[in-house]
């Protein structure tokens, strides 16, 4: 790790956490603060798989809410803290992940086809969940503590999110800079030269795949605890391809510009939407949209290539 | 429920599925002539049956009309719109990563829904004031009109457009750079003008499948996102390349998605997309794949 990417991660975090301490008086604003962060840390997850790696995974909300309701009903029905229980429901997680993804990788399932493939996969589970448990929402029992990684206070709460945001982000860097993490890229740059010149690009597949859907259901209880409840609707595709859009707009591959789009546009869609929402529902999401065309056309790059601009322009 | 009528209502799904298929096969086929001409990668497709299904609406309650002569009205603008969104968003992306493509055409379709849900409103639109809306019964079973006059549109315009494909110049043309673009280029075909017309032909195809939509049932902002999925796993069972494949197959899936609701409604979008899954993993060129 650089001198440069440490001291970014102390200021990002200094100036998140700074965030916190000027709102933490006002509720609303820290449960935004923390919905914001932990969108981001959802989004720092996908760049595993999406970023790194260039498959474009539609199902990151599924492993979310499996991984998340998987804790939840551990501790409902068997007692088990959630400290323990997000260790289980991220690895449930992963173990779908892996289980489809064998076949997927086998048989070569990749671009448009493995996009559709995952989008379907939080479909499908969205409706087997609601056929299996009813359409009613499940609400958490009202006991708090850290032991259930549900604090009294919402600064508590975002403490931890901040914490896992951290680790991602750390793991995201480690990745990258290891075997794997070039593996991945070769990958993601063509992945019949790479298969080519020796990598096993299956396997290398499946790892980023495992590390991305474990964090992705690890954290997915913390989703639970903002809503306090779950059900069926949390397996939504909508969000998922959210947080696909926020890999692609920051940059394929950069997570700095990951994070940037996720607080950006989350912080921004939710001003939208408690400012205008009631005379033009959907603003936040025609944003999100007409962004994604713009980057997509002009920027494919994302926001990490205008960071790049900038520190050239910056330079000179 | 007696073993006879269990009998009456598996059948009667199939009946129901098939109507829901041809309908499917007619959404799809606009996705089909595009990605497999074109090789874009269009995730609004769904979205734009929706926005169209919008423009039929509101030329249905404002001429008083049917939705089926409302598309006719429909088309021209269409063909039009189709040629801008090639021209403007379509051909910068042509070529290039997959997952530019999806970006883009993800764009689109969020612009268009939020674009209706902020004008139209969340609440769903339907015709008033249906002509064809008596069913019709024939023995046990129970047969919509406008379900039975959708089907038999879709079936002509799907042989209308099996004989384009065939009989016509530019249609020979599309398939030409269907099977190979350089080759196709090399032989004189102007690849720019055949993209440009795939993509509007293409938005007519749309156009068809939103007038047979509004004859049946109603729109919806979101109503275009189980479109772009369903359409999606039809070309992927059926393959590139065959108009009569592409119908069969969007016919398997209509019936697979109301046999799906027998079992209930929740999960019938569940059954179609784990045959999906097993399509891709097993068959990923389709069963009627011409190459």
């Amino acid at each position: 790790m650089t001198r440069s990417t440490l001291l970014s991660i102390a200021l990002f975090q200094a100036a998140l956490l700074a965030v916190g301490f000027l709102v933490s008086g006002n509720n609303y604003y820290m449960l935004l603060l923390t919905q914001v962060a932990l969108f981001a840390a959802f989004v720092a997850a996908w760049n595993i798989i999406g970023g790194l790696t260039g498959q474009l995974d539609l199902a990151s909300s599924a492993y979310m809410a499996l991984g998340g309701i998987v804790t939840s009903l551990l501790w409902m029905r068997l007692g088990l803290p959630p400290v323990v229980g997000v260790w289980v429901g991220g690895a449930v997680a992963a173990g779908l992940a892996v289980l489809i993804g064998i076949p997927t990788f086998r048989f070569g399932v990749r671009e448009v086809w493995y996009a559709l493939m995952t989008a379907s996969l939080v479909v499908i589970l969205n409706n087997l969940f609601r056929y299996f448990m009813g359409p009613w929402d499940f609400y958490l029992p009202n006991k708090w503590g850290w032991l259930y990684l549900r604090p009294r206070t919402y600064f508590e709460l975002f403490i931890i999110v901040d914490v896992v945001l951290l680790a991602v982000i750390l793991v995201n860097i480690y990745i990258s800079g290891s075997k794997i993490g070039y593996y991945l890229r070769n990958i993601k740059e063509d992945e019949l030269v790479s298969e080519a010149v020796g990598v096993d690009t299956r396997l290398y597949k499946l790892i980023a795949l495992a590390i991305y859907s474990f964090i992705t259901g690890a954290a997915g209880f913390l989703q639970v605890v903002i809503y306090s409840s779950f059900s069926y609707r949390l397996f939504d595709a909508g969000l998922a391809i959210s947080i696909a859009i926020m890999g692609i707009i920051g940059g394929l591959g950069s997570i700095s510009g990951a994070i940037a789009a996720a607080v950006v546009f989350r912080a921004l869609g939710e001003y939208l939407r408690s400012t205008l929402g009631g005379v033009i529902p959907g603003l936040d999401l025609l944003l999100y949209g007409v962004a994604l065309i713009v980057v997509g056309i002009l920027k494919p790059e994302g926001l990490a290539g205008l960071f790049n601009q900038l520190r050239r322009w910056w330079r000179k | 429920m007696s073993v006879g009528g269990l009998l009456v209502a598996v059948l009667q799904q199939v009946i129901d599925g098939v109507f829901l298929g041809l309908f499917y096969a007619i959404v799809a086929s606009g996705l089909a002539l595009i990605f497999g001409v074109m090789d874009i990668i269009n995730f609004a497709h769904g979205d734009l049956v929706m926005i169209s299904a919008y423009f039929v609406w509101l030329i249905s309650t404002y001429l008083n009309i049917d939705p089926l002569l409302s598309m006719l009205l429909v088309l021209p603008v269409l063909f039009v719109l189709g040629l801008a969104i090639q021209k403007g968003l379509i051909n910068p992306v042509l070529g290039k990563e997959p997952l530019i493509q999806i970006a883009v055409t993800v764009g689109l379709g969020f612009v268009l829904q939020n674009i209706a849900l902020g004008y139209f409103k969340a609440e769903p639109r339907g015709y008033p004031n249906p002509v064809f809306s008596e069913g019709l019964s024939i023995g046990p079973f129970v047969i919509y009109e406008s379900k039975l006059l959708s089907a038999a549109v879709s079936v002509l315009v799907l042989f209308l457009l099996d004989q384009f494909l065939s009989r016509t110049r530019l249609g020979l043309a599309m398939r030409a750079v269907t099977d190979d673009r350089s080759s196709a280029m090399l032989m004189g075909i102007n690849v720019e003008r055949v993209y440009l017309l795939t993509f509007a032909i293409g938005m007519v195809l749309v156009g068809v499948a939103s007038g047979l939509w509004m004859e049946m049932g109603q729109v919806w902002p979101y109503l275009g996102t189980s479109f772009s999925l369903v359409s999606w796993v039809a070309v992927a069972l059926a393959g590139l390349g065959s108009i009569r494949g592409l119908a069969v197959s969007a016919v398997i899936i209509g019936i697979a998605e109301s046999m799906g609701s027998l079992i209930s409604p929740s999960v019938k979008m569940a059954v179609v997309y784990l045959i999906f899954f097993f399509i891709l993993w097993f068959k990923p060129r389709g069963f009627f794949a011409k190459r």
